[in-house]
């Protein structure tokens, strides 16, 4: 039992970080119609400045975070008024084409500052262990959860309760129909990578506590993508559950089937979600796929 | 006009060896290729390798050379990609016109690139990576230095067996599933059965992969207190650091490439103290003259990345070029590779054990020391001095 409740929690833990990044993704899809394949190297690029900060003032973790976020705002913003807005109309196969560019030119830009070798980054947090019952954590992996619950609420209360939040489902739901409405599309884009941006820095932050920081973070990105894919690629609440259920699934593959079944297992539970429900477990009907 | 046709002749006659001679050797310049991993994670690997040879090249330029010519190196980066390493081979053999070959990359790496070394029976001394795989078949012109995987395995496993866990030890490995990964698990496996060892879990992992939480519960499940861990630098960290957390008490052998600062820096906060078996010297009287004598050529931030993989270059590099030497004025590949197998007892400073290419498999250096990890102060201490495993 003591077996099955730790892989679970390990597996709710590495979820946290698939669901968290996964919920960048499906804020940008939700607004523009586009995957923006440059998600992962945001998270790797935010968790970098954090790191730089870190570095240079000695702040805990929500400080840390309270001064990192901005930036990785005005880096989503500078990001999308540079690379996206300039492709406004054009084809979303275009579009995707420049984030894949925009994922390579990030992937350099990282290298050249910060180095290729991999880092040690505690992000303010302390690395003693935390048992809850039987269970022990690092604070990073408790972190990880909260931030993710914390994030979904943040989330659902946006797009319910807020202008931009409501403005930003109209986009989604009829881009043309809101335009005519008076919505800012460009607006509602800008916002949408600069929050994006913002999610990523949270989750870059604690995957790199958790598991190190490297240039190959950005990897994370494309690991997420089965988490977005279950749970509908325009859900942010449908993404971080099933950030939850692939990062269970694959360590309870794992633990009890073992050698490499990990890399597999979430890939055949996105196969057997999408053959019930093509738009996964909480996507609109009518997604058109890129 | 038959004295300008005989004169034309005899120019030709002249001329012959010149034409005839392997490329890469000039009156005053012989060119050494090096394919090297400069970017990607991995890259501070390449870098060290390529900081050894230029230490090497500088000190015997300095010393007039090898029989006057200048040693000039030209290294093409691969990014830890075998079919890169084979394409930047194929450049340098092709358009940059190398004479032999020092820095040859990783494992999967040296073997994308062997057919083409054969080929061009390019006279190569690999010293990174010392896989079976590379001198086995022999390659008539590959020379290899350093201990197997497997040695530095069935060495710490060994050692733990007979000085860490003499009892009640359940042993376990983790480790890549591929070329080197297997390597890893075979010293493993020679260990266990030789020593009858108990054997409690052997697992896999794909390269890159950062998570090991189940991994490591089922290390814990399967009751495992003595641990091969075949990660490497975040990968060997992360592993440690989901045992820690477990509260595991681990006796753990790792990787050579774990006595690296940035590999080191990562373990640390988990605390354990690790072993690791290597067939370069570390943190001794050696690398202490051979840092100060790198000074000399290297910019500060140049000697800030010498590692072992340095010491490892410039120890090729040197055997290397004693063969040249031998060779005379008529350098040649095949001279320095017949020269190369003569090799015998060159003294390397105590970097390594003193190299012998004069065996079946043109291999030496594989004596291993072994070392400990002070997880406070990030520094080793020697357990066992070199030795043949």
């Amino acid at each position: 039992m003591d077996f099955l409740l730790l892989l679970i929690s390990a597996g709710l833990v590495s979820g946290a970080a698939y669901g968290m990044i996964a919920m960048g993704f499906a804020l940008i899809y939700k607004a523009t119609g586009v995957v923006n394949f440059a998600q992962g190297e945001l998270v790797m690029l935010t968790a970098y400045v954090a790191f730089s900060i870190a570095g240079a003032v000695d702040l805990g973790f929500w400080s840390l975070l309270a001064v990192t976020v901005p930036i990785a705002m005005a880096i989503g913003l500078t990001l999308e008024r540079i690379f996206i807005r300039p492709m406004l109309g054009e084809p979303a196969f275009a579009i995707v084409m420049v984030t894949i560019g925009l994922a390579v030119i990030l992937r350099g830009v990282t290298i050249m500052i910060w180095g290729p070798d991999p880092l040690d980054f505690a992000a303010g947090l302390s690395r003693e262990v935390i048992t809850l019952g039987p269970i022990p954590f690092y604070p990073a992996q408790l972190y990880a959860i909260g931030c993710l619950a914390i994030l979904v609420g943040l989330a659902y209360g946006f797009l319910r309760y807020t202008r931009v939040g409501i403005a930003m489902r109209a986009v989604a739901a009829n881009e043309t129909a809101a335009l005519l409405m008076g919505v800012s599309v460009k607006r509602i884009h800008a916002v949408a990578w600069s929050l994006s941006s913002a999610i990523a820095a949270v989750a870059g932050i604690l995957f790199a506590a958790n598991f190190k920081l490297g240039p190959d973070m950005w990897f994370q990105g494309l690991r997420s993508f089965p988490a977005l894919i279950l749970g509908g690629l325009d859900s942010l609440i449908g993404a971080a559950i099933g950030g939850l259920i692939i990062g269970v699934v694959e360590t309870l593959a794992q633990g009890y089937l073992g050698q490499g079944l990990r890399e597999i297992a979430g890939f055949v539970v996105i196969v057997v979600i999408l053959m019930v429900r093509p738009y996964g477990l909480f996507g609109a009907r009518d997604i058109e796929r890129v | 006009m038959r004295k300008i046709a005989a004169a034309g002749f005899a120019a030709c006659l002249f001329a012959g060896p010149v034409l005839a001679a392997d490329p890469g050797v000039t009156d005053t310049e012989i060119k050494i290729g090096d394919v090297n991993i400069l970017t990607g994670p991995a890259s501070f690997i390449g870098r060290a390798v390529s900081i050894g040879s230029k230490i090497a090249a500088a000190e015997i330029n300095a010393a007039g050379g090898i029989n006057g010519r200048k040693i000039v190196i030209a290294t093409e980066d691969d990014g830890y990609v075998p079919s890169r390493s084979f394409q930047a081979l194929k450049k340098l053999v092709e358009s940059d016109g190398i004479f032999a070959l020092s820095g040859t990359s990783g494992s999967a790496n040296i073997l994308a690139m062997l057919p083409l070394i054969e080929e061009n029976k390019l006279p190569t001394v690999v010293t990174t990576t010392p896989n079976e795989l590379v001198y086995t078949p022999v390659r008539p012109s590959v020379f290899t230095i350093g201990a197997t995987y497997q040695d530095s395995f069935y060495a710490q496993v060994k050692y733990i067996h007979e000085n860490v866990r003499q009892q009640n030890a359940v042993y376990g490995v983790i480790r890549q599933d591929d070329e080197f990964g297997a390597a890893v698990e075979g010293g493993y496996d020679k260990a266990v059965k030789e020593f009858k060892l108990k054997d409690g879990l052997r697992l896999r992992f794909k390269r890159g992969q950062t998570n090991f939480s189940a991994e490591v519960l089922q290390l814990r499940a399967a009751g495992v207190n003595a641990l091969v861990n075949g990660g490497i630098i975040a990968g060997a960290a992360n592993i440690l650091s989901e045992a820690r957390k477990l509260n595991m008490d681990l006796a753990v052998a790792s990787v050579w490439s774990e006595d690296m600062p940035p590999s080191v820096k990562l373990s640390q906060p988990a605390g354990y103290p690790y072993i690791l078996a290597d067939y370069v010297a570390l943190n001794d009287a050696a690398t202490d003259t051979y840092v100060e004598k790198a000074k000399k050529y290297l910019s500060a931030d140049e000697v800030g990345g010498i590692n072992r993989y340095s010491y490892l270059s410039y120890v090729g590099l040197k055997v290397m070029a004693k063969a040249m030497e031998a060779c005379g004025k008529e350098l040649t590949r095949a001279c320095t590779v017949s020269e190369l197998r003569k090799i015998k007892n060159f003294d390397t400073s105590g970097l390594t054990a003193p190299i012998s290419f004069d065996n079946e498999q043109q291999l030496s250096g594989r004596e291993l020391k072994i070392y400990q990890l002070d997880p406070k102060a990030g520094t080793f201490k020697a357990l066992v001095d070199f030795k043949r495993y």
